[in-house]
């Protein structure tokens, strides 16, 4: 993926609200193929950018680019190979569903018989006559999903996709952005969520008070923070000494203990040796389990670091 | 500037079917008709009166509702649909502004306008079969210049839509956009008052005393310059009592004309701001 073409891109893009500073010289680059994830609190400015870059927001300065073409200024065709959903989306509520994507087929010159599916798809066909007016704010984004699929396009562009939706559709989502992805599209979503972005992503951009934080693999992201993949085990009688102990055994990095559980920092390929070595010194492991370095501490390792610089 | 009339169509037609779904249309041909008859009736004193008579009592009351409808219908086009999120998911299709704000334009014009034939022609031809003959020349006038006052009025809420950033101040721009014929009005006719003018040389049409910058007004009140434009239509010199007399540089072709570029101005200014607009 390292050596495929480049689909999205913005060069130090900006825009300023009157005082406010929404985005930051944000440059970022995504890959054909990608499921990229943007990531960043509340406010951080990711709504902004996706907006620039669908050309909605003009920026104060900067540039964004699709296939290459610049958004402000390169024609309306770029965008139809663009399927979008912006945050908290709006249809017309006078509308049934069937009304609604058939207007967005009009409008991206696709043939309406694919309309049927594409309701299916999101598991709205029970509720294809009814007026989007009457619809809960999980369905309004399930038919947004559907909106964007329209015309199969090979980019989209989706803020924030899961939000408003029960845990059965987030999943249903996912499932959904995955098999897009297989079928080769390239995806950019943004996400509070950091599990989400987690389970989801070839890579993460992370965005701060509207600056770039990190951009890489979470991979990459949590090494390069130094996040060590752990072992976390509940014992009885559990002191000071028995974690000094443990501290001592070969390929523990660090130990701390909480009750009866301690957490034990360990190269993955370490931790049957290390709890071998604990069992045979008498101590009795009731219950085990490998936590792997997640996003979540990198986010936050990553924005500590932003404010303390 | 590229443009395309497919796209242009579609959103005419989306914003066209909208108001057939609701009812609208239907809503407004009624009150057009119901309004022309009663104004034939009242005009007659009784029984059906001409045609003439008909639209100057007629214009009194359509020339405050028309603009009403039509800032009732485009207030919200832009600021409204920008508000809510449903602009940008039309804006992230491959359409340009330009052809979004036409297509709302044409749709929502064509709801006006074929309210106003549709309500306007019956009962025209209700008038003209009970009283045996009709100024057809008069009355078709005098509806093509309510249609375009329609239009007029549609522009200009169309262009405070895209220029304002919430539904609500396009609401209130709507309020001050429909009364500024009467402020206008008002100025105008303090300015006479204040240089020396008479109120009874006014009414009573005695031109010659009233300044030619008086008559200005009809050109900045869309109102006021329809309601003369029928009346020479007709070639109607009273209303309701009032001697009506205009200079001769006041005619049908340059009335006319000032409502167009009342229309086409504020759309070029639409245009302007919804271009530069973050939606």
């Amino acid at each position: 993926m390292q050596d495929s073409p480049i689909v999205i891109e913005t060069r130090d893009l900006t825009k300023r609200f009157k005082d406010v500073l929404a985005v930051d010289s944000l440059s970022m680059k995504v890959r054909k193929g990608e499921i990229y994830g943007f990531l960043g609190p509340n406010g951080a400015g990711k709504s902004t950018t996706i907006k620039m870059i669908m050309g909605l927001f003009h920026p104060t300065s900067g540039e964004a680019f699709i296939n290459g073409k610049l958004v402000n200024g390169g024609g309306v065709e770029l965008r139809r190979d663009v399927g979008f959903l912006p945050e908290r989306i709006s249809f017309y509520d006078n509308l049934t569903p069937i009304q609604t994507l058939n207007f967005f087929c009009e409008l991206r010159d696709v043939d309406k018989s694919v309309v049927p599916s594409l309701l299916r798809d999101v598991g709205l066909e029970g509720a294809a006559n009814r007026r989007v007016g009457t619809f809960s704010k999980g369905m309004t984004q399930l038919l947004g999903i559907a909106q964007a699929m329209i015309g199969a396009p090979s980019i989209y562009v989706l803020d924030e996709p899961t939000g408003g939706l029960d845990a059965r559709w987030v999943k249903a989502v996912r499932d959904k952005l995955r098999t897009l992805n297989e079928q080769g599209a390239t995806i950019i979503f943004s996400s509070h969520i950091l599990s989400e972005v987690q389970a989801l992503c070839h890579r993460v951009a992370i965005i701060d008070n509207g600056r770039l934080v990190a951009e890489d693999t979470i991979d990459n992201i949590s090494g390069g923070l130094h996040i060590r993949p752990r072992l976390w085990i509940q014992s009885t009688g559990l002191n000071e000494k028995t974690l000094s102990w443990v501290r001592e055994i070969e390929g523990v990095e660090d130990v701390a203990g909480k009750g009866d559980s301690m957490t034990i920092t360990c190269d993955a390929g370490a931790r049957l040796r290390v709890m071998i070595t604990m069992q045979e010194g008498g101590l009795v492991i009731k219950d085990f389990r490998t936590v792997e370095p997640t996003l979540e501490e990198a986010f936050v390792k990553l924005l500590s670091e932003e404010g303390e610089s | 500037m590229s443009l395309n009339p497919r796209s242009v169509y579609i959103i005419a037609k989306k914003e066209f079917a909208d108001n057939v779904r609701s009812r609208w249309i239907v809503a407004l041909i009624a009150i057009f008709l119901i309004l022309t008859i009663a104004s034939a009736f009242m005009a007659g004193g009784g029984s059906v009166g001409e045609m003439d008579l008909t639209v100057g009592v007629l214009m009194t009351i359509s020339s405050m509702l028309v603009p009403i409808i039509a800032i009732m219908l485009g207030y919200a086009t832009i600021s409204g649909e920008a508000e809510s999120g449903a602009l940008s998911v039309v804006l992230a299709c491959p359409v340009r502004r330009i052809e979004v704000l036409l297509g709302k334009f044409l749709g929502l014009g064509s709801v006006i306008c074929s309210s106003i034939l549709i309500g306007f022609g019956i009962s025209g031809m209700i008038i003209a079969g009970t009283t045996g003959h009709a100024q057809w020349g008069g009355f078709v006038a005098f509806i093509l210049l309510t249609m375009l006052l329609g239009l007029l009025y549609l522009s200009l809420i169309m262009s405070f839509s895209a220029l304002l950033k919430r539904r609500v101040t396009s609401l209130g721009a709507g309020v001050v956009v429909f009364f500024w014929g009467m402020i206008i009005g008002m100025v105008m006719m303090g300015l006479y008052m204040s240089t020396g003018g008479n109120l009874n040389d006014f009414i009573s049409g005695d031109s010659s005393s009233v300044p030619d910058w008086f008559y200005v007004e009809v050109f900045l009140s869309p109102q006021d310059g329809t309601q003369t434009a029928a009346m020479l239509a007709f070639g109607q010199t009273e209303l309701m009592g009032f001697e009506f007399v205009v200079p001769q540089w006041i005619n049908l072709y340059s009335l006319a004309f000032a409502q167009l570029l009342w229309t086409a101005v504020p759309l070029m200014l639409a245009h302007w701001w919804f271009q530069k607009r973050d939606v």
